[in-house]
């Protein structure tokens, strides 16, 4: 799986072929066919194993946590942006190549950034305002958390991901605690999670 | 530039009429890509959906285009143009940063509620669209940093806000946006107004003064 998204990765969803696939899994097209019909479901089914993979990480990383919320959004983002860097080609396969593999890579792309929102709805029991909170709130800041992450892909700085960690926090903990207490937890949550 | 423009579009689920669009055959092209591309998707789309919708023929096509991915950016590079122009034209009379946010948000969600068609062209099939064209996308987008960062001149904090910041908030409205459309709600972009701005104000001018200004009638 991983050779396949080292592929993908380097040379883009559409330029990778079928024929790169089984030359690099040493497989013959016959054992491509058995499992899959085409690339599309290749990559979906690959994208399937790595999204799963990445969830559970993460959630278990959440959930082992025994702090307030605050330090299990910080344990899980640890952890996620650390997936981004020791397996780049695979964020960069299924975060950015993800968006040019058909209609329902796209589909399965959005649900699974999706999965991380519930981990963040917590954090509308510290919020003091007395606002109400958009609904669309959790998923708009996840959808920030990864544009970060896909432009650090972009730009070939995987390696940087990590360093996000208390940007992305902050950015995070803002909407629920307020400017000052984000950009205090959010310092001494990174400190205590320094790669 | 005159020759380029769409000018003004009327609202509708299933793309231009005839009568609506330019007779210059580039424009015709462009409008036919848009129609077909928001129908089937960009990848689905062949020529002959192209020149069926803009009615013109494959000859005229490779006069004006030599792929449809260059029909494709040449749309999308006609759309942008159109909303830089609609967002300065809402901005230049308004003194302040804020308000000028707040008439520019406006101007750009009013123009993709009114404008499905364009509003899947531009922020849904630009992102999957050919390299270049989600490399245009990301540029475009990029485009807003300095824009909002001026915001940072609101600040009467000590603490400056995380060099992440402009970055962070347009890509989490982007995201808000494509969850939108790709609902096929687009029409109700112009709701997400005052959350939109809310969002984008906060940081800069700290959040109850955002959500002031965000739910303010004016």
């Amino acid at each position: 799986m991983s050779a396949t998204a080292e592929l993908v990765a380097e040379h883009g969803y559409r330029d990778t072929t079928i024929e790169m696939i089984v030359r690099n899994a040493k497989v013959g097209y016959a054992t491509f066919y058995r499992n899959y019909p085409d690339k599309e479901k290749c990559f979906l089914a690959l994208l399937e194993v790595a999204t799963e993979r990445t969830a559970r990480l993460v959630k278990a990383a959440y959930d082992a946590e025994d702090g307030p919320w605050t330090d299990k959004v910080a344990a899980a983002l640890d952890v996620l942006l650390g997936e981004a860097v020791a397996h780049p080609a695979a964020a960069r396969a299924f975060l950015v190549e993800a968006l040019t593999a058909g209609p329902e890579a796209v589909e399965r792309h959005e649900t699974a950034l999706q999965r991380f929102a519930p981990l963040l709805r917590p954090g509308r029991e510290l919020c003091s305002r007395d606002v109400e909170l958009p609904e669309t709130l959790e998923n708009t800041l996840v959808g920030g958390v990864f544009w970060l992450v896909n432009l650090r892909l972009l730009a070939g700085e995987a390696s940087e991901i990590h360093a996000l960690l208390p940007e992305v926090l902050e950015f995070v903990f803002r909407s629920y605690v307020g400017e000052d207490e984000a950009a205090r937890e959010a310092r001494e949550l990174a400190a205590a999670h320094v790669g | 530039m005159a020759d380029d423009d769409l000018g003004p579009l009327p609202p509708g689920r299933h793309g231009f009429t005839r009568e609506q669009v330019a007779h210059h055959q580039r424009e015709r092209l462009i409008a036919g890509l848009a129609s077909a591309v928001t129908e089937r998707g960009y990848d689905a789309v062949t020529l002959g959906d192209i020149t069926k919708a803009a009615q013109v023929s494959r000859r005229v096509f490779y006069e004006h285009f030599k792929s449809k991915e260059e029909c494709f950016l040449a749309a999308f590079e006609v759309v942008l143009d159109h909303v830089r122009r609609l967002v300065a034209e809402a901005v230049e009379p308004i003194p302040d940063w804020p308000h000028r946010v707040l008439a520019g948000t406006r101007a750009v969600l009013s123009f993709f509620a009114s404008e499905p068609d364009l509003a899947c062209l531009c922020l849904v099939e630009s992102r999957g669209a050919p390299p270049e064209v989600s490399a245009r996308f990301g540029e475009a987008v990029a485009e807003l940093v300095p824009l909002l960062a001026k915001g940072r001149a609101e600040r009467d904090g000590t603490r400056p806000l995380p060099d992440s910041t402009e970055e962070s908030v347009i890509g989490a409205l982007v995201s808000l946006a494509y969850q939108k459309v790709t609902a096929s709600e687009a029409e109700q972009l112009d709701d997400l107004l005052p959350d939109f701005t809310e969002f984008i104000l906060s940081p800069y001018v700290g959040a109850d003064e955002a959500s002031r200004l965000a739910h303010s009638t004016a």
